[in-house]
């Protein structure tokens, strides 16, 4: 669906890291090619999203709320 | 008891205390994550029908989301704290919300958009703001507007996380690896990656701490010829806040509080 705001186990703010952490993928995306499991281990540090908690939060996220926006 | 600030920023602190009892320690942590009040977003109403613009165009207030969901992710927005504030029932006006206690908020837009954290616009204390602007709340199409009012009160995490101030508030024993250099030959690679963290050297012995948090000590873990010692009278703090607060507001709020709570048993029992 939408990013959720926090992160469900430690309730760090995650819904703003999001939108940067899609923008830095996209730039690499853009170079023709995946960003490998190092880079984007670089894009956390930069955000400063430390713990696996939070990182999953955002690895793991599809985002929906676009999908569904003709059936509101 | 002593005291030593090794990181300090708006949002995050690393400290070691020096002479405390692992109950004490975990006093404090606790008091950190769930007795420090901060403001949240605690009622919302939704306007339901027709919503006009200024030309009088007409848009329709029905949302992508569920309004019990939008009202939940309004509630976990960070928003600048004033801790001078009441909680809503100790408060002179007697739980009915006046501006000591209730802090009243407005979003108003148009769509196709995404309304983000910095459309909620503070109606009745201008400074508390929310904290972080680019939080998306929901997304708006075509013909579609939000506008509600919000109610944000004091509260503490007790009752609910989004009255959570803090994040990965954590503890550990100040720990030392004594590492024999004839029988642990990578000790050299380990200076150079944490030299801050070295605590002292002799011919045939290297000690490196793990208090400053350098990830490439974790192989010392499982080495052979690593003598690890732990000292649990020195324990060394870390946590973050969501900014609603500072780490430093936080940390010595936490401390007085759990004075405060002492000094309420003593109080209670002399009488």
């Amino acid at each position: 669906m939408i990013i959720p705001v926090r992160c469900f186990s430690c309730g760090r703010v995650i819904a703003s890291d999001y939108g940067r952490y899609i923008k830095r993928v996209n730039e690499i995306k853009a170079e023709g090619r995946e960003p490998s499991p190092e880079e984007i281990e670089k894009i956390f540090d930069d955000l400063g999203i430390e713990r696996y908690c939070c990182r999953r939060m955002i690895v793991s996220h599809v985002d929906l709320i676009n999908e569904i926006m003709p059936f509101s | 008891m002593e005291v030593k600030i090794f990181k300090l920023s708006d949002k995050y602190i690393r400290f070691e205390i020096d002479g405390i009892t692992p109950s004490q320690a975990n006093a404090l942590r606790r008091t950190l994550i769930n007795d420090i009040p901060k403001l949240a977003i605690e009622n919302v109403t939704f306007h339901h029908g027709e919503i006009r613009d200024s030309e009088g165009n007409v848009y329709d207030s029905s949302l992508p989301l569920f309004d019990e969901m939008v009202a939940h992710r309004l509630g976990l927005i960070p928003l600048k704290t004033d801790l001078s504030m009441n909680f809503r029932d100790q408060c002179s006006c007697g739980g009915k919300g006046c501006s000591l206690c209730t802090v009243t908020y407005s979003i108003n837009k148009l769509g196709p958009s995404t309304v983000l954290s910095s459309d909620l616009q503070a109606v009745s204390h201008p400074d508390l703001v929310p904290v972080d602007g680019e939080i998306p709340i929901v997304k708006l199409g075509a013909k579609q507007a939000i506008l509600i009012t919000a109610e944000a009160i004091l509260g503490t995490a007790k009752e609910h996380a989004k009255w959570q101030v803090t994040s990965g508030v954590s503890y550990k024993y100040h720990r030392e690896f004594h590492v024999s250099k004839k029988d642990f030959e990578d000790w050299q690679k380990l200076k150079e990656a944490c030299p801050k963290s070295v605590m002292g050297e002799t011919e045939t012995e290297i000690v490196f701490t793990d208090d400053f948090g350098c990830n490439d000590l974790n192989v010392l873990f499982e080495s052979d010829g690593v003598n690890i010692v732990e000292d649990d009278s020195r324990f060394i703090f870390q946590f973050e806040t969501d900014g609603s607060l500072t780490a430093k507001e936080t940390l010595l709020y936490a401390l007085n509080r759990l004075k405060d709570r002492w000094d309420m048993l003593v109080e209670s029992l002399s009488e």
